[in-house]
């Protein structure tokens, strides 16, 4: 008799610690997933530490072993940018064939996977055409440039915990530098094509682009007013309990608008303005030129995404998974959106845009500013 | 500082003048001082081809005039020899016609809407027409075998009858078109970039749509109550009841509007037709095998969906017209454009160019 | 509020996010061609009686048509060329047949490699095996049917 309970009470006993030790287990695989990038790339610092120690290159080793670090961070933000420009293409086609009613890329590959490999190669072969009486070396620099200020954004976005390329101080203030660079090779490249539509389209393109960055600038002010700090992880930190979407409703949907934008997607797409000058900015451009000015308006989609979820969704926080899950997550969600606005919406036209631009966001944004200005005063009067 | 006027040829090819049409702007800025329009390109000599080919020869080169409203051309074109020769048509004839002009008006306006919103930007707005306007193909093609070029009216009548299980796809086309112009209603006529795009934009006086001869919904828009349906009542529309939608500004928007409240209308037409459609021939007993007219001239107009169609004829008592001239709506209206984008940016020039809904077709002949 | 246009419009978008597709996969479905469809010709050499009806009713002249004595005197065929370049797939040979042997067929795929291709000669090639096509049917079409 004593023998069942001893057996049973044993039992139990064992269930009870593999329940305990199972959670652990999940618990360890949770966190190591979670650290899984920073893991491979202490690996590689400490490859290259040892490399340099075992070289014995004492003080100048380690400079050069920063160095490397950065590459292999730009490494890896190429490879996120490459990777989901590949998948983004794919993806806006299929979005826009569903609206549609018709299913999109479906003979390439399973569910037209392989369209993008079919795409690129295309644009690969395509011939190099440098209109006659085009500005030769600037026509060629436009597409190289607008690249730029893109990657230089991505090192300041943390995509988990603890995975920024650069942790700087002054992290959104250097982002805001760094995005108004992209005004730039439109107009380079709308003036050195020779073609009237080409100019129309870089002119108005730096028109909107202009207006636009201020009311992004202000509504991103009221999220620096509420954290203190213009450091990325410190604004990530401080939406642990609560996002600041809920904090900063207005403020939010200045961004969504005025980074739509920026990007020159519909309902602002007017510098590439399809129906109205054949292709605006990019008439000229063919092959992989052209490839690389539409790598760049992805690119620039997923910063804008990226940067939305960071400052306004809660970055990479969220319940297990790990964060850097989290954050994919919440950037595809918004870069769902905006390709859902871009097959429903007519264009503005250029002088709608621009009034919409300072004369309605404009002013908002800065109600916003003052209205969060009040409402930091009151909360740390009041001790809450 | 001076500044300087810019010319850009909106050229034969381009993604938003429909067909091969040329309009060579004069721009200040963004805004348009004046434009030329170049026409010609897809002339084919229509009316000259018809010197020579006989009267019922002609009905499939009518077809092609504008490609994208058949029926109707067919229909001015068989009802003016009819005129000419005193030719009854059979009363199941009669209603079959206004069926099938009626259909061919929804599929024409899908069209013009479709395009309108496109031009603006939404490019989603031109997929959902064209999967209606399939509904009304498939229902042409069951009855005459064509999908886009009918060759189906025939001097005294139609060539075919209705096939079997015509009439329960219509009724089921018919419900389905009032939720199809309901949920376009839902997509595009509320949203306020698309107002804001076309409300007081290319405003046409009425004045100005008289004296350019404008017709049909570009006429309308602008207020004038026009509709040669009611006015010079052609086979037997003037048994039927529906309204004439018409505008107050002659903006865009307007001419939009007139074109889907012209749709609904179309349904209601539809639905009276069928209901009191008889039975019978569908081709008159009396017509002589070989057409031959007595020598005199005739001209016949009918409501097309792009405005007013005209035959001109003139018989010289032969198998073979001796002239006939086709009073064009599109190429009248179009007119207007040099006039009406005066003062406007270059988006604008594109909704007012979409908005006046001509077909290069019907422009060049 | 101001904006509601721009919501209605975003739900129809996403309502037919989830629609069915509409498309046809061709080439893996064929579409359903009518009973009536004008595509391609058929001809049946032996019923033709040679009248030329159809060439006289042809707009673009595109029919050639040549005959000649067989034995018992009656008209045999010889020849029979529709230039499918000039043809307007109008329907007026068809109808203007008296003895229903110039048929429409029901196809559409009619795209040839070779400009000779284009010329149909139908006493060789009468393309018997392809679906006929009620059009003008002189025989079932007078009591409405399709």
């Amino acid at each position: 008799m004593s023998f069942i309970t001893n057996a049973w009470n044993f039992c139990w006993d064992l269930g009870v610690r593999l329940f305990w030790w199972g959670l652990d287990l999940v618990k360890f695989l949770l966190d190591f997933a979670d650290n899984i990038f920073l893991f491979v790339a202490g690996t590689v610092r400490f490859v290259l530490n040892w490399a340099v120690t075992w070289l014995g290159m004492g003080e100048f080793g380690n400079v050069l072993v920063e160095i490397a670090m950065v590459v292999v961070y730009l490494a890896g933000i190429l490879g996120v940018i490459m990777v989901s420009a590949v998948v983004l293409i794919l993806a806006e086609r299929k979005i826009a064939g569903f609206i549609q009613l018709r299913p999109g890329p479906n003979r390439v590959g399973p569910w037209g996977m392989l369209q993008t490999v079919a795409d690129v190669l295309k644009l690969l072969s395509k011939e190099d055409i440098i209109p006659r009486g085009a500005d030769r070396f600037i026509f060629r620099l436009a597409p190289v440039l607008i690249l730029v200020p893109t990657i230089l954004a991505f090192a300041v976005v943390p995509f988990g915990r603890g995975m920024i390329a650069a942790d700087l101080n002054i992290g959104i203030f250097y982002l805001v530098a760094v995005t108004s660079l992209a005004t730039i090779p439109f107009l380079i490249g709308g003036w050195s094509s020779n073609n009237k539509y080409s100019l129309l389209g870089g002119m108005r393109a730096v028109a909107q682009m202009v207006s636009y960055e201020v009311p992004m600038v202000f509504s991103l002010l009221g999220v620096v007013m509420i954290v203190g700090s213009l450091q990325m992880s410190a604004i990530v930190e401080a939406q642990s309990r609560v996002w600041f979407v809920f904090l900063q409703p207005l403020a939010f949907l200045i961004y969504i608008i005025a980074a739509t934008a920026e990007l020159n997607r519909v309902p602002f797409d007017i510098p590439e303005g399809e129906s109205e000058l054949v292709a605006g900015v990019y008439t000229e451009y063919t092959g992989m030129k052209w490839a690389l000015f539409f790598l760049a308006e992805y690119g620039n989609l997923v910063l804008v995404s990226a940067v939305a979820t960071t400052l306004f969704l809660g970055g990479w926080h969220g319940p297990l998974l790990p964060g850097w899950f989290w954050f994919a997550a919440k950037t595809s969600v918004l870069i769902f959106f905006f390709m859902w606005i871009r097959w429903t919406f007519p264009r503005v036209r250029v002088d709608q845009l621009m009034n919409l631009g300072w004369k309605c966001l404009v002013p908002l944004s800065l109600a916003n500013i003052f209205v969060t200005g009040i409402g930091v005063y009151l909360y740390k009067s009041l001790g809450w | 500082m001076n500044t300087q006027e810019i010319t850009l040829n909106m050229g034969p090819q381009h993604p938003s003048t429909h067909g091969v049409f040329r309009l060579i702007l004069k721009l200040d800025g963004e805004v348009a001082t004046g434009g030329t329009s170049v026409i010609g390109y897809l002339h084919r000599g229509l009316e000259k081809l018809a010197e020579s080919r006989t009267y019922p020869q002609f009905i499939p080169y009518t077809d092609r005039l504008d490609y994208l409203a058949s029926m109707s051309n067919n229909l001015a074109y068989v009802q003016a020899v009819e005129k000419l020769m005193g030719i009854e048509v059979p009363e199941r004839a009669e209603y079959i016609r206004v069926i099938f002009a009626e259909l061919q008006r929804i599929a024409s306006h899908m069209i013009g809407v479709g395009t309108f919103v496109m031009d603006l930007g939404a490019v989603t707005a031109v997929f959902y027409p064209f999967i209606h306007r399939e509904k009304v193909i498939d229902l042409f093609s069951m009855t005459c075998g064509g999908r886009l070029t009918y060759n189906y009216m025939r001097i005294g009548g139609v060539s075919h009858d209705l096939p079997w299980g015509f009439v329960p796809r219509l009724y089921y086309f018919l419900d389905y078109m009032r939720t199809a112009i309901d949920e376009y209603h839902q997509l595009v006529t509320g949203n306020e970039i698309f107002l804001s795009r076309t409300k007081g934009v290319g405003i046409i006086t009425p004045e100005d749509a008289r004296s350019y001869g404008l017709s049909g919904p570009n006429l309308r828009g602008s207020g004038v109550r026009y509709d040669v349906r009611r006015a010079f009542p052609y086979g037997i529309y003037d048994r039927f009841e529906f309204n004439v939608p018409w505008g107050e500004t002659g903006d865009c928007f307007d001419r939009y509007m007139v074109r889907v409240q012209e749709m609904e209308e179309s349904v209601r037409i539809i639905e009276q037709a069928v209901r009191d459609m008889p039975e019978g021939p569908v081709m008159a007993a009396n017509v002589p095998k070989v057409i031959k007219p007595p020598a005199g001239e005739v001209y016949h107009s009918t409501e097309n969906p792009k405005g007013e169609l005209g035959f001109y004829i003139v018989s010289d008592g032969s198998t073979k017209p001796y002239r006939i001239h086709i009073r064009r709506p599109s190429f009248v209206n179009l007119a207007v454009l040099d006039k009406a984008i005066i003062g406007w940016k270059v988006a604008d020039v594109i909704a007012i160019l979409t908005s006046l809904d001509f077909v290069l077709g019907e422009v060049d002949g | 509020m101001y904006g509601a246009g721009l919501l209605k419009g975003l739900a129809v978008t996403l309502k037919n996010l989830f629609k069915k597709k509409i498309t046809e996969q061709y080439p893996d479905e064929r579409p359903f061609l009518d009973h009536r469809w004008r595509g391609m010709f058929r001809l049946e050499s032996e019923a033709c009686i040679c009248c030329g009806m159809c060439v006289n009713a042809c707009p673009n002249k595109a029919i050639t048509l040549e005959a000649g004595k067989g034995e018992s005197n009656k008209r045999v065929l010889l020849r029979y060329e529709i230039n499918y370049e000039r043809c307007l797939v109008c329907g007026l040979c068809v109808e203007a047949c008296p003895q229903n042997c110039l048929r429409f067929t029901r196809e559409f795929e009619k795209a040839t490699y070779h400009r000779e291709d284009v010329l149909l000669d139908l006493v060789k090639n009468p393309n018997l095996d392809a679906p006929v096509s009620k059009y003008a049917d002189k025989t079932t079409l007078g009591e409405g049917e399709a």
